[in-house]
């Protein structure tokens, strides 16, 4: 059988990413960035993010297959994100997907987007395979899962309060850096000191979970009294010193789950994963273990419809059921439940 | 002239099939949430009843509101993506609209009413004709007390259509000269009328300006603290 041509489409949350696979191969890939949009609010705002979805969607399934030289009657199946996410924003996304999907008389498949990331290593590393330990930090998650195999999946450790994405964001706000908080944090750090201040390290006794609040309450009282008392460290070493505490936390838990389970892999994805002081960590953690790290490039760690189109690729290659027309979004989807 | 039309303006969602304005087929649900769930099963139920096929569709209008905005999203993607999957236009329609033209019986001025929520109605005045009506004023966003002293200020006999029950009871005392009906929802069979005639004028919609009528600026509440480091660093 020849590699399927499926159409994926991302809209879960300030991105709408819209791509083209041929297998496991990228033929277009496309992507509608909000963040200027969200920036003047600090935040992604839902009825900002729903709104500039439903003008994107057309013109950039338009342009992914347009790209790919594919005409809609020539793919094999319609992928979308069903959830998690935000609810008005995941409905236009798979709204539209079903909708073409029973116009063009092919399956739909609604995919969980956490197991988009856990794909998404896929489109680049030809190796990566389970079992495999997998960090997935963004905005809006921060999970380690053990993929034991493509479809099985150990959720071993969670956040118990912010996601790490939201920690950059409160704390850039709070430095006066802007939006987002981990671009602009990781671009303040290059010229400070990561050992200048202690910030705590949260969760120590709970191997694999995450808790950031404790961090952000520590950095603005740590910053209230440094005021009072003249003893202000310069903004570069405070942001470096915030990045440290959250990559610390970060890497040390991932690496504790490869320990724990044994497996000789790990990936990542979300937003998160683009920080570079993350990315040199983790590689300089799996050197050091031997252990191989797929962490793809940023765009690839970041949402888009290609990772969503490739979970749709095994979906349809092993026979699986395609979405229920009257199927719904699930904005609390959970994987693996 | 085949039309598919698809109405998720408001609470209830339909969807019809008619041919030159006639309806064909139907199907319809009142439910605040779920338009995404019910679409396409009442898209194929009305190709099944009909014996219809997706190809043989010619246009596909939608309400573009104005209404609570997540359904008119959903309705608003489904009807691209069919028009782009067989090559249709696209009609856009007025929920206010919709409703005045099936109110449109009589000889009252007819004002059309949508349930914006937070204790706002979207409203537009419309003159009965012969067989229809004409807008007879713009649409506007009003609160219960403000639509009232439009309503005061208005000196023709009037029908009030819509989801006038989302307004407070108090607010009609003492308005002798405005009657309260009927529908209180747009629905998809009226929009095939208006369909039929735009697209006899092929009065179409550029996909690319297709998006819902909002009519208010999107709710923004960040519930962050709203940190500040103004002071901190020189
Ligand atoms: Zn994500």
């Amino acid at each position: 059988m020849t590699a399927p041509l499926i159409l994926g489409i991302e809209t879960s949350c300030d991105e709408t990413g819209v791509a083209v696979l041929e297998g496991f191969n990228v033929r277009s890939f496309v992507l509608a960035s909000q963040t200027e949009e969200h920036a003047r609010f600090g935040g992604v705002v839902p009825e900002v993010a729903a709104r500039a979805h439903v003008e994107a969607i057309r013109p950039l399934v338009h342009q992914a297959l347009a790209s790919a030289g594919v005409h809609p009657d020539q793919l094999d199946a319609v992928a979308a994100t069903r959830g998690p996410g935000l609810i008005g924003a995941l409905m236009v996304g798979y709204a539209f997907a079903k909708s073409l999907a029973w116009t063009l008389g092919k399956p739909l498949y609604g995919i969980d987007h956490m197991e988009g990331h856990l794909y998404a290593p896929r489109l680049e590393f030809e190796e990566y395979r389970p079992p495999a330990i997998v960090l997935l930090a963004s905005g809006g998650h921060s999970q380690i899962i053990h993929v034991r195999e493509w479809g099985d999946y150990e959720t071993l450790g969670t956040t118990i309060d912010d996601a790490a994405g939201e920690a950059f964001d409160k704390l850039a706000r709070f430095l006066g850096l802007g939006y987002p908080g981990g671009p602009v944090i990781d671009a303040e750090s290059e010229h400070g000191d990561p050992k200048a201040v202690a910030f705590p390290r949260a969760l120590r006794d709970r191997p694999f979970d995450f808790s950031f609040s404790g961090l952000k309450t520590s950095v603005i009282t740590y910053l209230e009294k440094a005021k009072v008392d003249g003893t202000l460290p310069p903004r570069a070493d405070v942001a470096a010193s915030i990045q440290e505490a959250i990559v610390d936390v970060l890497v040390e838990k991932t690496f504790n789950a490869v320990e724990e389970t044994g497996v000789n892999a790990v990936g990542g994805g979300g937003g998160v994963l683009a920080n570079r002081r993350l990315r040199s960590r983790l590689r300089e953690e799996a050197d050091r273990r031997g252990v191989d790290l797929f962490i793809p490039s940023i765009e690839m760690c970041t949402d888009n419809g290609a990772m969503v189109a490739a979970v749709a690729v095994d979906r349809l290659s092993n026979g699986a059921p395609p979405d229920d027309w009257g199927a719904d979004v699930d904005p609390s989807m959970r994987l693996g439940s | 002239m085949k039309i598919l039309a698809i109405e998720t303006a408001t609470p209830a969602s339909s969807v019809a099939l008619g041919s030159g304005g006639t309806l064909e087929a139907m199907s319809v649900r009142v439910d605040r949430r779920g338009h995404v769930g019910f679409l396409m099963p009442a898209i194929d139920f009305c190709f099944e009843q009909t014996g219809w096929n997706q190809h043989d569709i010619d246009a596909v209008a939608v309400d573009v509101g104005p209404g609570p905005f997540t359904g008119i999203r959903a309705g608003i993607a489904t009807a691209q993506a069919f028009a782009a999957g067989v090559g249709a236009p696209v009609i856009a329609v007025s929920s206010l609209t919709v409703q005045a033209l099936r109110a449109a019986t009589g000889r009252r001025r007819i004002w059309s009413v949508v349930d914006m929520r937070r204790g706002q109605v979207a409203v537009a005045p419309y003159r009965p004709l012969p067989g229809g009506v004409a807008p007879d004023g713009s649409a506007e966003v009003l609160g219960a007390e403000e639509f009232r002293a439009v309503l005061d200020t208005d000196e023709a006999d009037t029908l009030v259509v819509g989801d006038w029950q989302a307004l407070p009871e108090a607010m009609w005392g003492g308005l002798h000269r405005v009657r309260r009906g009927r529908p209180r929802y747009p629905s998809a069979d009226v929009m095939l009328e208006i369909a039929a005639i735009r697209a006899a004028h092929g009065d179409y919609v550029a996909a690319e300006d297709l998006r819902p009528d909002y009519m208010r600026e999107p709710d923004v509440q960040i519930n962050w603290k709203t940190f500040r480091s103004e002071g901190l660093w020189p």
